[in-house]
C-alpha cells in the first residue's frame, strides 16, 4: 500500500493582533542574515549557486526536491532567509530622502537637539498630551507647527554656537547652503549629523525613537531579500533569466567591490571614489524605486524598465491589492454560462468534470460510513467518487497513486475525513464579475449534469447581469461545515430576493415568463384537460383539477385558474397590470384590457398576469407580497413553479416574432410621411424665421442655439407621433405589442423605431455637425441645417436607411458605446473609492454605525434603525396597507368602532418603541378608519411587531452594503450631460459625473447654480422680480465695454462703453462713471458712451488699463446670469454662478428657502448639518433624474460619513478614506509606498480593526459574523474546580 | 440704481436646510458620555466657526444636541462635539 505524504495539516491557531512598523538598524540587519554577499555572480559553470554569491544556498532553495541549507525545509515550507551586503559606503535611502531634509533642517547639527528654546518645547510637549487625551488622536497640527517653527531658526538655543544653513536636496544628493554657497554632501556626514538627534525631541515631531532612530534612514548594511522573493526563470531556450531584482542586486555589489578595492588601496583619487559612490548610491535608489523621479530608470538590455521593490508592492497589479487584497484560490472553476429553466432558481448546473476535480471534505462519522467506502471504492475516476483520504493522524492518501482502494476502504471509520467529489445538494458560491453588490455572489445548491457549462436558471440572471452570449461564471466550494452554514444562513439565493438597494425584489419574472404569463391568464385562453394536465405536470401538483370554466360541449379550463393553483391559498391582491393605458375613467373590473388585476382568496378573478405582478424591480408586486408575507421560500416555490408553468404554455402555444409584425397599412404609412413633411415644413419655417432675424431668442441662449433647440424639439415631436401612430395600429395581436405592453421587453420607441421613424440622431446632445466642410457630409451643401443634412433619420428600421442616414447612425451609436466604455471606468473608480472609504462601517449592538476605531458616524442607522432589505420600499411598516386589510378582514364583524381616546390611548403606549413618523401615520390611519377594538389592538401590535422585524442587525456590514447599493447604479447612469432638447437652465452636471463631483467634495461645481427665492412681496411680480435678477449678475467694467484702450496723445485711457450691455444690465454710463475710482486718477464721460481716464502720472497707463477690467460695477460676485422662472405659484430667480452668503442678505430674498448646489458655500453659510442636508438632496436628486431607485438610508451614510468631522471631506484619499488609522487599509488604496514609509518613521501600529487590514493577515473580518469574541468564564469548568 | 445696497442679514435656522441646533447641559452631556460609553471624541464634531455653533455660542468642549427632520423617522436625534478650527 502505498502511502503519500503531502503536506501536514496545520491549523493556525494564533492571531494577529498588531503590527507596528519601523526602520531596520544596521544590528538587526546583520543579525537576521545568513550570509554575507560578497560575490556578483549568481551561479557557476556547473549550474551550481555559488557560494556568497547572491544564489547561496542558505538563502533558500527552489529546486523542488533540495533541502534549504539552513533551515532544512523542502522548497514549500523554507520561508526564505536573507542575507546582507555590507556597503562601502553610507548610502541614503530614497524613501526617507523627504524626512531626512525634514529632520536635517529641525535638529542642531552641533548638538542634535530640536532648534526650538526649553520653554517653548515644554509648552507644545504640554498641549500635545492635550490633544491626545481630548482628542484621541495625533496633534498633526501641532506637529506641523513645531516643524515649521523649528525650520525658521538661524541659530541652536541650546548649543548657541551652530548656526545652520538650509539644506537642499534633488533625488538623492543633499547640500549645504554656506553662505550662500551649495556645499554637497555626502551620506556619511548626514549619518553623522542624524546620530546626534535627541530621542525626546524626535517625539515633538511625531515620530518615535522606539521604532526608528534617524541615522538607519541611511543604509550601512543592505539587506538582500532570499531566493524566494527573486527567483530566476527558466526560458523555453534552457537558459536561466535572473529575476530584475538580483539583476539590480548585481549591479550593486559589483559597484561595492570596486569601491572596497579603492578604499582599501589607500591611493584612491577622491574623484573617482565620488563617482563610485555616487553610482552605488544611484543602484541602491533604484533597487527600493525604479520610477524615482529625476533620474533615469535602471534598464534591462532589451530597453525595458526593471521592476524593482516600489513597482512589486504598487498599484493595481502590485502586492497589495493583486495578492493580499485579492487572491488566486483553491476550488474554484469557471465556465461558459447557459440557461436551463428547468434548475430551481437555487440550484446551479455542474459539469460532471467539474464535479470530479473539486472536493468537499466530507468528516465520517457512523451515518455516513455506508456512503463514503462507497465513494472511496469509486475512487477518483468513477463517479460520484473521492479524490483524497485523510487519517486521524494527519497523513493524507491520494487515491489516484493506491492500488488497492478496497483496502482504505476497510480502515476507513469515523473521524477520517474523506475529500469527495461534488455532489447534488452540496452548496457552493457562485460568482459573476464584476461583482458590483453582494447578489454578484451566492449560494446555490449543486445539480450535477452532463457537459460542459454551469447552468443557471433565467430568473436569477439581473442580479448577477449574466447573458448567454459567451459570458463566463465563478464557482467557489467551501470547504468546512461552517463555511457552509454561514453560505446558507447568509447568501441563499432565495434570502437575496429582496435587493438591499431599494427594498423590492431584485429576482422575478423576465422576458418570456412574462409574456407567457400574460398569453396564459387572458381571458380567451381556454385550455383542454390534456393542456391543464402537462401544465400541471410540470409544477409537480399533487392536489384535485379545480372545476373547469367550461363546461359544454368539452370542459375547458380558464388560464387565470390554472394560473391560481400557484398562490397561496388567503392571498388577496388588487393592481394594476403594465398594460393598463392609465384610461382618466378606469373601468376597474370591466377594463375592456384586462388590466385590473384581482386576486381574493388565492384565485385569480380579474386582470392578466404580468411585469407588475411577478416582475423583478417592482415593489407591491405578488411576488414581493410572498416574499414579504409568505417567506423566501415560499417566494422560491412560488417562482420555481411560475417558471415551470408559464415555459410549458408558451411552448405549447409558440410565440414569436416576424417581420410581417412590423408591416403598416398604407394608410397609418401616409400618415406618418404627412407627419415627417409637416415636421420638415415647420423646421424650414424656422430655419427662414432665423434668417430673417425674427427668431425669438431663448433666455440665455443664443440665436443659433436657440434655433438648435426649436428644431430638435420638432423634429422630437414628429418622431414620437410617428411612433404612435404606428403603436396605436398594432393590438395586442402583435407580438412586438404583446412584448412591449407586459412589460417583457422593448418599449413604444423600439417599436416607434422599427415600424415609423428612427428619429434625431445626436452627438453630445446637438444634431450631427462636424464631419466635413461646414457640413456633416459632402453630399450636403455647406451650410445646410435642414432636418436630413444633420442627422434627422426619416425611414424606420424595417425600411431600411439610406446612406447618409445610415452614417448618420453609425455616429450617433458610435458615441453610446464609447459613453458605456468610459462610463464603466468612472463609475469603477467611484465604487471602489466608496467601498474603501466605507467597508469598516458596521452597526454595532447599541443600534449606533461606528467605524472600526469606534468613531460614531451615526446614532441609529437611517435614523430609524431599519434595514432597507427588510423595508417596504423604504418604509418599515406599510401602515396604510396594514389597516385596509383589516378594514377587510374585520368587515363582517359586528363590533362598533373604536372609541378616539382607546385609539390615542393604544398608541401612546407603543409611543417609545416606534419612530415619531410610524406613531402619527398609525394614529392618523386608526382615527380615519372605523375599525373595532380589538382590530385596533392588532394594528398596533402588528405595527410594532413589523418594525421590530424590519430592524437592521447589529454586525451588519451596512457601510458595504451602501456602497455597492450606490455604487452598482452608477454603471447604469449617463455619463453625458445633457438629455434634454427642452429650455430650462439645460446646463446643469448631471449623471455620473454630478455624483462624482458630490462624493468627491469639489471646491466649486462645474454647473453652479442657485435657486434665489423671494420675499413675499417680490414673489408674484415679475418686474420686480426681474429687477432684482438683474442686480445681482455680476458685471464687470469689461462686461460692458466694447474697447478699452490707452490713447497716447491724449495720455488716457479710453473706455468705450455697449449701449446694449449697459441696458442689459441696467445701467447708465454716468453711474459707471461714478462708480470707477481710481487714486490720482480723473475721470470723465464723453459723448454718452465713452470714460475717459486720465492718470496725474502717465506712466500707470498700462497698469490702469489692466486693472480697469476688473473693476466691479454691480452684481454678486460669482452670479454669471440670472433668469427669472415661474415655479409653482411664484417667481423664483435661477442663476448660473453661486454666491450663497451674499445673496442671502439681499433685503429682498427670501433667506429661508434659497439654495444653491455648490456644497461647500452651503457648510460655510448654514454650517455643516445644513451641508449634509444638501448633500443627500443632491444626490438624490441626481439619482431621481436617472430613474434609479436607491434607499434614502444609503444616502444618508455617505452624507454623514463626508461630514462627520465638522467639515465636508471626499470619499477618496485626501479625505474619509485617508483619514484612516490603519496602515495597512491606507497602504491598500492609493499611495502605497510613501504610506508605509511614513508608517515606520511614525512607528504607527496597525490594530487591525477593518477590513483590508484582516483580509491582508487572512483573519476574520470584524463585522458580520467575524463581530462576535468568545469570553470564557474562568474556575466554572465542570467538575471538581469551582 | 444704486449699487450698494443695504445688506440684510439672515437667522441661520430659519433656513430649511438648517435643523434645530440645542447646547447640552454638563448632566445631559455626562449621562450621554455614559450611555454609549464613549470618550467625546468618539462624537462626531462641528466645528467652533461653523455658523450654527457661532449663532449658539456654542464653545469647543460643548456637544450639540440636534434635531433633524427624518424621511424616515420623522424625527431623529444627532449629537455633536465642539472642536476648535484646526
Amino acid at each position: 500500500m502505498a502511502v503519500e505524504t503531502l503536506i501536514e495539516e496545520e491549523e493556525a491557531t494564533k492571531r494577529i493582533k498588531k503590527i507596528k512598523f519601523g526602520i531596520l538598524s544596521p544590528q538587526e540587519i546583520r543579525k537576521y542574515s545568513v550570509v554575507e554577499v560578497r560575490e556578483a555572480d549568481t551561479y557557476d559553470e556547473d549550474g551550481a549557486p555559488i557560494a556568497s554569491g547572491l544564489m547561496d544556498e542558505r538563502l533558500g532553495t527552489l529546486e523542488p526536491r533540495a533541502r534549504c541549507k539552513t533551515c532544512g525545509n523542502t522548497t514549500a515550507r523554507c520561508p526564505g532567509h536573507f542575507g546582507h551586503i555590507e556597503l562601502a559606503f553610507p548610502v541614503v535611502h530614497v524613501g526617507f530622502v523627504k524626512y531626512i531634509h525634514e529632520i536635517l533642517n529641525i535638529f542642531c547639527k552641533e548638538c542634535g537637539r530640536i532648534l526650538i528654546p526649553e520653554e517653548e518645547i515644554e509648552k507644545y510637549r504640554e498641549k500635545i498630551k492635550q490633544v491626545k487625551e481630548e482628542l484621541g488622536e495625533e496633534p498633526t497640527q501641532i506637529y506641523e507647527e513645531i516643524k515649521h517653527k523649528a525650520r525658521k531658526a538661524q541659530r541652536c538655543p541650546h548649543c548657541m554656537k551652530k548656526q545652520n544653513p538650509i539644506e537642499f536636496s534633488k533625488p538623492t544628493s543633499f547640500y549645504e547652503h554656506v553662505d550662500g554657497v551649495p556645499r554637497p554632501l555626502t551620506p556619511s556626514t548626514l549619518r553623522g549629523w542624524l546620530e546626534l538627534v535627541n530621542d525626546e525631541d524626535l517625539k515633538l515631531i511625531g515620530y518615535d525613537p522606539t521604532a526608528m532612530r534617524p541615522e538607519w534612514m541611511i543604509l550601512q548594511v543592505l539587506p538582500v531579500p532570499p531566493v524566494c522573493v527573486r527567483p530566476s526563470i527558466m526560458l523555453e531556450s534552457g537558459i536561466r533569466s535572473e529575476d530584475d531584482l538580483t539583476h539590480k542586486l548585481v549591479d550593486i555589489i559589483r559597484i561595492n567591490r570596486r569601491l572596497e578595492e579603492y578604499t582599501s588601496e589607500g591611493g584612491a583619487p577622491p574623484l573617482i571614489s565620488q563617482e563610485l559612490s555616487d553610482l552605488l548610491q544611484y543602484h541602491v535608489t533604484t533597487y527600493f524605486d525604479n520610477e524615482t523621479s529625476g533620474i533615469p530608470p535602471a534598464r534591462h538590455r532589451s530597453g525595458r524598465a526593471l521592476r524593482t521593490l516600489a513597482q512589486r508592492l504598487k498599484g493595481k497589479e502590485g502586492r497589495f491589492r493583486s495578492n493580499l487584497s485579492g487572491k488566486r484560490v483553491d476550488f474554484s472553476a469557471r465556465t461558459v454560462i447557459s440557461p436551463d429553466p428547468n434548475l430551481s432558481i437555487d440550484e446551479v448546473g455542474v459539469p460532471v468534470e467539474v464535479a470530479m476535480k473539486l472536493t468537499y471534505p466530507e468528516v465520517v462519522t457512523e451515518w455516513n460510513l455506508e456512503e463514503m467506502k462507497k465513494l472511496v471504492e469509486n475512487g477518483p475516476d468513477k463517479y460520484p467518487g473521492a479524490l483524497y483520504v485523510l487519517r486521524p493522524d494527519g497523513k493524507r492518501i491520494r487515491l489516484e497513486f493506491v492500488a488497492d482502494r478496497s483496502k482504505i476502504k476497510e480502515v476507513l471509520e469515523p473521524g477520517f475525513i474523506v475529500e469527495r467529489h461534488l455532489k447534488d445538494g452540496d452548496i457552493v458560491l457562485f460568482n459573476r464579475q464584476p461583482s458590483l453588490h453582494r447578489m454578484s455572489m451566492m449560494a446555490h445548491r449543486v445539480k450535477v449534469l452532463p457537459y460542459r457549462t454551469f447552468r443557471l436558471h433565467l430568473c436569477v440572471c439581473p442580479p448577477y447581469n449574466a447573458d448567454f452570449d459567451g459570458d463566463e461564471m465563478n464557482l467557489h466550494v467551501p470547504q468546512s461545515e461552517e463555511a457552509v452554514t454561514e453560505a446558507l444562513e447568509l447568501m441563499k439565493v432565495q434570502d437575496q430576493i429582496l435587493s438591499p438597494r431599494y427594498g423590492g425584489p431584485l429576482i422575478g419574472a423576465i422576458r418570456d415568463f412574462i409574456t407567457g404569463a400574460y398569453l396564459l391568464t387572458r381571458k380567451t385562453t381556454l385550455l383542454t384537460k390534456e393542456e391543464v394536465c402537462t401544465l400541471l405536470a410540470a409544477i409537480d401538483y399533487r392536489g384535485d383539477l379545480p372545476e373547469p370554466a367550461v363546461k359544454k360541449p368539452q370542459p375547458l379550463w380558464s388560464g387565470k385558474d390554472i394560473f391560481s393553483l400557484l398562490l397561496p391559498k388567503d392571498f388577496d391582491y388588487v393592481a394594476r397590470a403594465s398594460i393598463c393605458r392609465g384610461c382618466t375613467q378606469c373601468l376597474k373590473e370591466k377594463c375592456e384590457y384586462d388590466a385590473y388585476v384581482v386576486i381574493k382568496d388565492g384565485k385569480l378573478l380579474h386582470g392578466v398576469i404580468d411585469k407588475n405582478a411577478i416582475g423583478a424591480e417592482k415593489p407591491e408586486s405578488i411576488l414581493h407580497r410572498i416574499v414579504k408575507e409568505k417567506g423566501t421560500e415560499a417566494a422560491k416555490d412560488f417562482l420555481n413553479k411560475l417558471s415551470r408553468m408559464v415555459n410549458v404554455y408558451t411552448t405549447m402555444k409558440g410565440f414569436s416574432y416576424s417581420l410581417d409584425e412590423l408591416d403598416i397599412p398604407q394608410e397609418v404609412k401616409r400618415k406618418i410621411e404627412r407627419r415627417m413633411a409637416e415636421a420638415r415644413k415647420k423646421v424650414m419655417e424656422l430655419i427662414n424665421k432665423f434668417n430673417r432675424g425674427e427668431l425669438i431668442k431663448l433666455p440665455g441662449q443664443t440665436l443659433e442655439d436657440s434655433l438648435e433647440i426649436y428644431i430638435m424639439n420638432e423634429l422630437a415631436a414628429a418622431r414620437d407621433e410617428a411612433g404612435v401612430l404606428a403603436d396605436e395600429y398594432f393590438g395586442m395581436d402583435n407580438s412586438g405589442s404583446v412584448m412591449t405592453r407586459t412589460g417583457a421587453r422593448g418599449s413604444s420607441l423600439n417599436i416607434g423605431q422599427m415600424a415609423a421613424c428612427l428619429g434625431q440622431q445626436s452627438i453630445r446632445g446637438k444634431r450631427i455637425i462636424r464631419g466635413y466642410k461646414d457640413r456633416a457630409l459632402p453630399h450636403f451643401k455647406p451650410g445646410d441645417v435642414s432636418p436630413e443634412a444633420r442627422g434627422f433619420v426619416s425611414s424606420c428600421y424595417r425600411d431600411g436607411l439610406n446612406p447618409w442616414e445610415f452614417f448618420f447612425h453609425a455616429m450617433g451609436g458610435r458615441e453610446g458605446l464609447v459613453d458605456t466604455a468610459v462610463r464603466t471606468q468612472q463609475s469603477g473608480y467611484m465604487q471602489r473609492r466608496l467601498i474603501n472609504a466605507l467597508q469598516d462601517v458596521r452597526v454595532e449592538y447599541d443600534e449606533t454605525v461606528r467605524t472600526a476605531t469606534g468613531q460614531i458616524i451615526q446614532f441609529r442607522y437611517g435614523e430609524d434603525g431599519v434595514d432597507p432589505a427588510k423595508s417596504d420600499h423604504g418604509k418599515a411598516v406599510n401602515v396604510e396597507r396594514l389597516v385596509e386589510r383589516l378594514k377587510i378582514a374585520y368587515a363582517d364583524s359586528r363590533e362598533k368602532p373604536a372609541p378616539k381616546e382607546y385609539i390615542l390611548k393604544k398608541v401612546e403606549e407603543v409611543r417609545g418603541e416606534l419612530t415619531p413618523l410610524l406613531t402619527a401615520e398609525l394614529k392618523k390611519a386608526l382615527l380615519k378608519s372605523d375599525l373595532p377594538k380589538r382590530a385596533v389592538d392588532e394594528a398596533v401590535e402588528t405595527t410594532v411587531r413589523d418594525y421590530k422585524m424590519a430592524k437592521i442587525e447589529p454586525g451588519e456590514s451596512c457601510g458595504i452594503v451602501t456602497a455597492q447599493s450606490i455604487g452598482e447604479p452608477g454603471t447604469q447612469m449617463t455619463l453625458r450631460t445633457f438629455h434634454f432638447a427642452g429650455v430650462k437652465e439645460r446646463n446643469v452636471t448631471l449623471g455620473l459625473p454630478r455624483i462624482i463631483e458630490i462624493v468627491d467634495a469639489r471646491k466649486t461645481p462645474s454647473t453652479p447654480i442657485m435657486n434665489i427665492y423671494l420675499k413675499p412681496e417680490f414673489r408674484k411680480d415679475r418686474e420686480k422680480a426681474a429687477k432684482i435678477a438683474q442686480s445681482i449678475v455680476y458685471t464687470t467694467l469689461s462686461d460692458i465695454a466694447t474697447a478699452m484702450y490707452i490713447d497716447y496723445a491724449k495720455a488716457s485711457v479710453i473706455v468705450e462703453l455697449s449701449p446694449q450691455s449697459l441696458n442689459e444690465r441696467g445701467l447708465t454710463p454716468s453711474e459707471v462713471r461714478d462708480l470707477i475710482k481710481i487714486a490720482g486718477c480723473n475721470i470723465t464721460l464723453e459723448e454718452r458712451w465713452r470714460i475717459i481716464l486720465t492718470p496725474r502720472n502717465p506712466a500707470d497707463l498700462p497698469k490702469i488699463l489692466t486693472r480697469i477690467a476688473y473693476i466691479p460695477i454691480k452684481g454678486i460676485p460669482g452670479i454669471r446670469r440670472a433668469m427669472v422662472v415661474w415655479d409653482k405659484g411664484e417667481w423664483v430667480i435661477q442663476t448660473d454662478g453661486s454666491n450663497l452668503a451674499r445673496v442671502l442678505r439681499i433685503p429682498e430674498v427670501d433667506p429661508t428657502r434659497t439654495t444653491t448646489n455648490n456644497i461647500h458655500e452651503i457648510a460655510s453659510t448654514l454650517g455643516i448639518e445644513a451641508a449634509r442636508n444638501a448633500i443627500i438632496n443632491e444626490i438624490v436628486g441626481v439619482l431621481e433624474e436617472q430613474g434609479l431607485d436607491v434607499d434614502i438610508r444609503h444616502i444618508m451614510l455617505v452624507a454623514d460619513i463626508m461630514t462627520f468631522n465638522g467639515d465636508v471631506m471626499q470619499i477618496g484619499r485626501h479625505g474619509v478614506t485617508g483619514e484612516k488609522a490603519s496602515v495597512l487599509a491606507r497602504a491598500a488604496f492609493e499611495i502605497t509606498v510613501p504610506t508605509l514609509i511614513d508608517a515606520s518613521i511614525k512607528g504607527l501600529e496597525d490594530d487591525l480593526k477593518g477590513v483590508t487590514e484582516n483580509v491582508i493577515c487572512g483573519q476574520l473580518i470584524p463585522v458580520g459574523t467575524g463581530i462576535i469574541e468568545l469570553y470564557m468564564t474562568p474556575g466554572r469548568l465542570g467538575g471538581s474546580q469551582s | 440704481m444704486s449699487v450698494k445696497k443695504e445688506e440684510a442679514s439672515f437667522k441661520v435656522f430659519e433656513h430649511v436646510l438648517v435643523p434645530k441646533h440645542e447646547i447640552l447641559s454638563r448632566e445631559e452631556a455626562e449621562e450621554l458620555l455614559r450611555r454609549y460609553k464613549i470618550k467625546p471624541y468618539h462624537l462626531p464634531k462641528i466645528k467652533d466657526t461653523d455658523p450654527a455653533v457661532k449663532a449658539l455660542g456654542a464653545k469647543p468642549g460643548d456637544i450639540i444636541k440636534i434635531i433633524r427632520r427624518s424621511p424616515t423617522a420623522g424625527e431623529a436625534v444627532y449629537y455633536r462635539f465642539v472642536v476648535r478650527e484646526r
